[in-house]
C-alpha cells in the first residue's frame, strides 16, 4: 500500500471519530470483563472475538497514527500502521463476525460499545477494498433496485395480486387489500423480501381497519451490515423518499431488528436531518392494537409451551421487553421466559448479517449453542421472535441440534391466533 | 536533603502536578471539542428522568454492578483495589493536617492506632490486588490483550504500594516528621526534617514519591484517564 492509500484510510478513520468513539478508544482498561459477555468468545475462546480485543485492533491504529502520545511512544500501546496486513486480516474477522448485539456494553464497567468501534473498522475495511464481498453485492443490488424501480414495479404488483387472494381467503373478507402507492395513507409499512411478512401484517392491518400502504422496498439494509454508511443511507433513502412522496404520518418497520435500528436510531445522523414522521416497529404496533381492542386475540389459544427470544435490536437496543411478552402471554397458555432474558439475553448468534455470509456459518452454528441450550432448558416447543435474522439462525440451530421446535414471527403468531 | 531526594521527592512533585493539570486539561478539552455523534448509543431500559439518570451514572461509575454479575472475581478485586486506593489517597491528607474531628472523638492515641490498622489493612489489600492485576496478565486472554502500558502501570503501582507498605510497617517515621516534609513541599522549600534525613528509610520515601510522580505524570496520557473518563463514558450508556 502506498502512502497516498494509507493516508486515505487514515482519513476514513479520522472522519469516523466522534466523542463517543474517543472515549471508547482512550478509556478501555483492558480488564476483559467483557469476555463472557460475548457469545462468540464464550464459546470459542478465540482472542479475535474478545470484545476488548476487537476494539483494541482499532485502538492500535489510533494510537500509532492519531493519538499524540501514541505517535511519540507507539511501543507503549503496540501502535500499528493502518496497512498492517496481519492486523487488517484480524480486523476483518473481528468486525464482520460481530453480530452487533451490544451485550458486551451491558457488562463493561465503562459501557464501551464495541459495535460502535467496529463500525469505524468496517468503514476502513471497505475503503481498503477489504469489505465483505457478499454484503457488498447485496447492498449494490438494493441500490440498483432503487434506481430502477420502474422495472421492478410490475413484478411486485403481479406478486401482490396472488398475496391479496390469499389474504382475502384467510380473512374471509373479499374487500381486504394490500394497498401500494396510496398517497396520504397514515402508515407506510416496510416489509421484507417475499410475502411472509406481508400477508400476516396485511391481515392485522385489515382487521384493525388501518389506513396503510405497502412500501415497494424491503426493510433489510445490507449496507448497514457491510458497514458502509453511504451505501446504507442510499438504501434507506429509497424508503424515506417514498414516505415523503406519499406524505404518510409514520413508517412502520416490519419484524426485522437491524432495519428498525437503522431507521429509528441511525438514519437521522447519517442524513443530518430530522424526519417529518415517526418510526415504529411492528411489535409496538400490534401491542397497541391489542390494548386498544382494535384486534382481539384468542386468549390461551396455544396450549403447548411457548418461549420468547428478545432480538438484540428489539430488546437491548430498542427497549421493547414488555410489549412482546404481553402479546405472547395473551395467546400462550404456558409462556416460559428464557434465562437470561431482556437486556441480558444472549444473542441468537446470527445478527450483524452473519446469516448472509457463508464464511461465518460454522462459527454461527457453533456459537448458537448457547441459544440452543437456553431454549432447550425452557422445554418450549414454539419460539416466537420478531426478527428475521434471529428466525433464520434459530431455524438453522433447530436443524443442526435437532431441537424439534417451531419458530414463529410475532405477526404469524398473532395472525394465526386472532379473532377473524 | 540530598541532591537526588531534592529532585525526586521535591522539585519533581511540582513538575508532576503541572504535567498532570496540563495533560488532563488537554485530554478533557480534546474530548469535549470532538463533536458528539447524534446517535443515541444508550442501552435499554433507559432511566426515566434526569435524577434517576444521574443516580444511575454514579452507580455505574462507582459500583458497576453489571460487571459483578458476569465476572465476580475481577469485579471484587477491582472494587477492593479502588476502594483501598481512594481510602489511602484520602488518608495521606493526615500527613498534611491531623483529622481533628476524628481525633477529638477517639483521642490522639487511638487515632495513631486507627491509622496504623486502617492504613496497614488498606496497604495489604492494595498489595494483594495489584499482584492479582499483574498475575492475570500472564494468562490468556489477558496476555494477548495486554500492551506494554498495562505492565508499565502495574509496575509503577507495585513499587509505589510496596514502598508505601514498607513506610507504614517498618520505617519508624513519625507523623510529625511527615508533616514537616509535606509542609516544606507546600512552602516550595522541599526538605526532609532531621529525623527523616538521618534514617535509611529516606531512600524508601524518596523512591515512593518518585514513582508517584511518574505515575501522576503518566496519568493523563494513558488508560488511567478511565478514573475521570468513566463519568463521561458511562453517561453514554443512558443516552436517549
Amino acid at each position: 500500500m502506498d502512502d497516498i492509500q494509507k493516508q486515505a484510510l487514515l482519513d476514513v478513520l479520522k472522519s469516523k471519530i466522534n466523542r463517543q468513539l474517543l472515549y471508547y478508544l482512550d478509556i478501555c482498561a483492558r480488564c476483559a470483563i467483557c469476555r463472557e459477555a460475548c457469545h462468540q468468545y464464550a464459546v470459542t475462546k478465540d482472542i479475535t472475538y474478545l470484545p476488548a480485543y476487537r476494539a483494541e485492533l482499532i485502538r492500535r491504529i489510533y494510537k500509532k497514527n492519531i493519538s499524540s502520545v501514541g505517535k511519540i511512544f507507539p511501543r507503549l500501546f503496540e501502535g500499528k500502521e493502518i496497512d498492517d496486513e496481519k492486523l487488517l486480516d484480524e480486523l476483518y474477522r473481528a468486525a464482520y463476525a460481530c453480530t452487533g448485539c451490544r451485550r458486551c456494553m451491558v457488562y463493561c464497567p465503562f459501557s464501551i460499545d464495541t459495535a460502535w468501534v467496529l463500525s469505524a473498522a468496517k468503514e476502513i475495511l471497505n475503503a481498503a477494498g477489504r469489505g465483505n464481498t457478499i454484503l457488498g453485492e447485496l447492498a449494490g443490488a438494493a441500490i440498483m433496485k432503487g434506481e430502477n424501480m420502474d422495472i421492478f414495479r410490475d413484478i411486485i404488483v403481479e406478486t401482490l395480486k396472488d398475496s391479496e387472494n390469499e389474504l382475502q381467503k384467510r380473512l374471509n373478507d373479499p374487500e381486504a387489500t394490500i394497498p401500494i402507492d396510496v398517497e396520504g395513507a397514515d402508515m407506510l409499512y416496510v416489509a421484507l423480501a417475499g410475502t411472509h411478512t406481508i400477508i400476516p401484517a396485511a391481515m392485522i392491518f385489515n382487521k384493525a381497519k388501518k389506513s396503510w400502504t405497502l412500501s415497494l422496498f424491503e426493510a433489510a439494509n445490507y449496507g448497514y451490515f457491510l458497514g458502509d454508511s453511504k451505501k446504507a443511507k442510499k438504501i434507506s433513502d429509497r424508503i424515506i423518499d417514498e414516505a415523503k412522496r406519499l406524505k404518510v404520518k409514520e413508517i412502520v418497520i416490519t419484524e426485522c431488528g437491524h432495519a428498525y435500528r437503522v431507521m429509528k436510531f441511525l438514519y437521522e445522523a447519517w442524513a443530518k436531518e430530522k424526519l417529518p414522521f415517526r418510526i415504529r416497529g411492528f411489535v409496538e404496533l400490534i401491542a397497541g392494537y391489542v390494548k386498544d381492542g382494535q384486534i382481539t386475540l384468542k386468549e390461551g389459544n396455544v396450549k403447548i409451551p411457548v418461549t420468547y427470544h428478545d432480538p438484540c435490536q428489539v430488546g437491548r437496543n430498542a427497549g421493547f421487553y414488555d410489549e412482546p411478552r404481553f402479546i405472547v402471554n395473551s395467546i400462550a397458555e404456558d409462556f416460559r421466559d428464557l434465562n437470561p432474558n431482556k437486556v441480558r439475553n444472549w444473542c441468537c448468534g446470527g445478527g450483524g448479517g452473519l446469516v448472509a455470509m457463508p464464511e461465518f456459518e460454522e462459527l454461527r452454528i457453533k456459537t448458537g449453542k448457547l441459544k440452543y441450550e437456553q431454549i432447550k432448558k425452557t422445554g418450549a416447543t414454539i419460539v416466537v421472535t420478531p426478527c428475521e435474522n434471529c428466525r433464520l439462525q434459530i431455524g438453522n440451530l433447530n436443524e443442526h441440534y435437532g431441537m424439534g421446535i417451531e419458530i414463529s414471527s410475532m405477526m404469524d403468531f398473532v395472525a394465526d391466533n386472532m379473532v377473524i | 536533603m540530598n541532591g537526588f531526594s531534592f529532585f525526586a521527592a521535591g522539585i519533581l512533585i511540582y513538575i508532576a502536578v503541572i504535567v498532570f493539570i496540563i495533560g488532563m486539561s488537554c485530554q478533557i478539552v480534546t474530548w469535549v471539542r470532538t463533536p458528539r455523534s447524534s446517535v443515541a448509543l444508550g442501552i435499554f431500559p433507559k432511566p426515566k428522568n434526569k435524577g434517576i439518570r444521574f443516580f444511575k451514572l454514579l452507580k455505574d461509575a462507582f459500583v458497576f454492578p453489571h460487571s459483578a454479575e458476569i465476572d465476580p472475581w475481577m469485579w471484587a478485586f477491582a472494587i477492593f483495589f479502588h476502594f483501598a486506593l481512594a481510602t489511602v489517597l484520602f488518608a495521606h491528607f493526615r500527613l498534611i493536617r491531623e483529622f481533628n474531628l476524628l481525633e477529638s472523638v477517639i483521642g490522639p492515641e487511638s487515632m495513631e492506632k486507627f491509622a496504623a490498622v486502617a492504613g496497614g489493612t488498606m496497604g495489604i489489600i492494595l498489595l494483594i490486588t495489584i499482584f492479582f492485576y499483574i498475575f492475570r496478565r500472564f494468562f490468556s486472554p489477558y496476555k494477548e490483550l495486554s500492551v506494554f502500558e498495562d505492565y508499565f502501570i502495574v509496575f509503577l503501582l507495585i513499587v509505589i504500594i510496596a514502598l508505601g507498605d514498607h513506610l507504614r510497617f517498618f520505617a519508624k517515621i513519625s507523623v510529625e516528621d511527615y508533616r514537616a516534609y509535606f509542609q516544606s513541599v507546600l512552602m516550595f522549600q522541599p526538605s526532609f526534617p532531621e529525623a527523616i534525613a538521618e534514617k535509611g528509610s529516606k531512600w524508601v520515601l524518596t523512591i515512593h514519591v518518585l514513582f508517584v510522580n511518574i505515575f501522576v505524570m503518566y496519568f493523563p496520557f494513558s488508560k488511567l484517564t478511565h478514573a475521570i473518563g468513566t463519568f463521561a463514558v458511562n453517561t453514554v450508556r443512558s443516552d436517549a
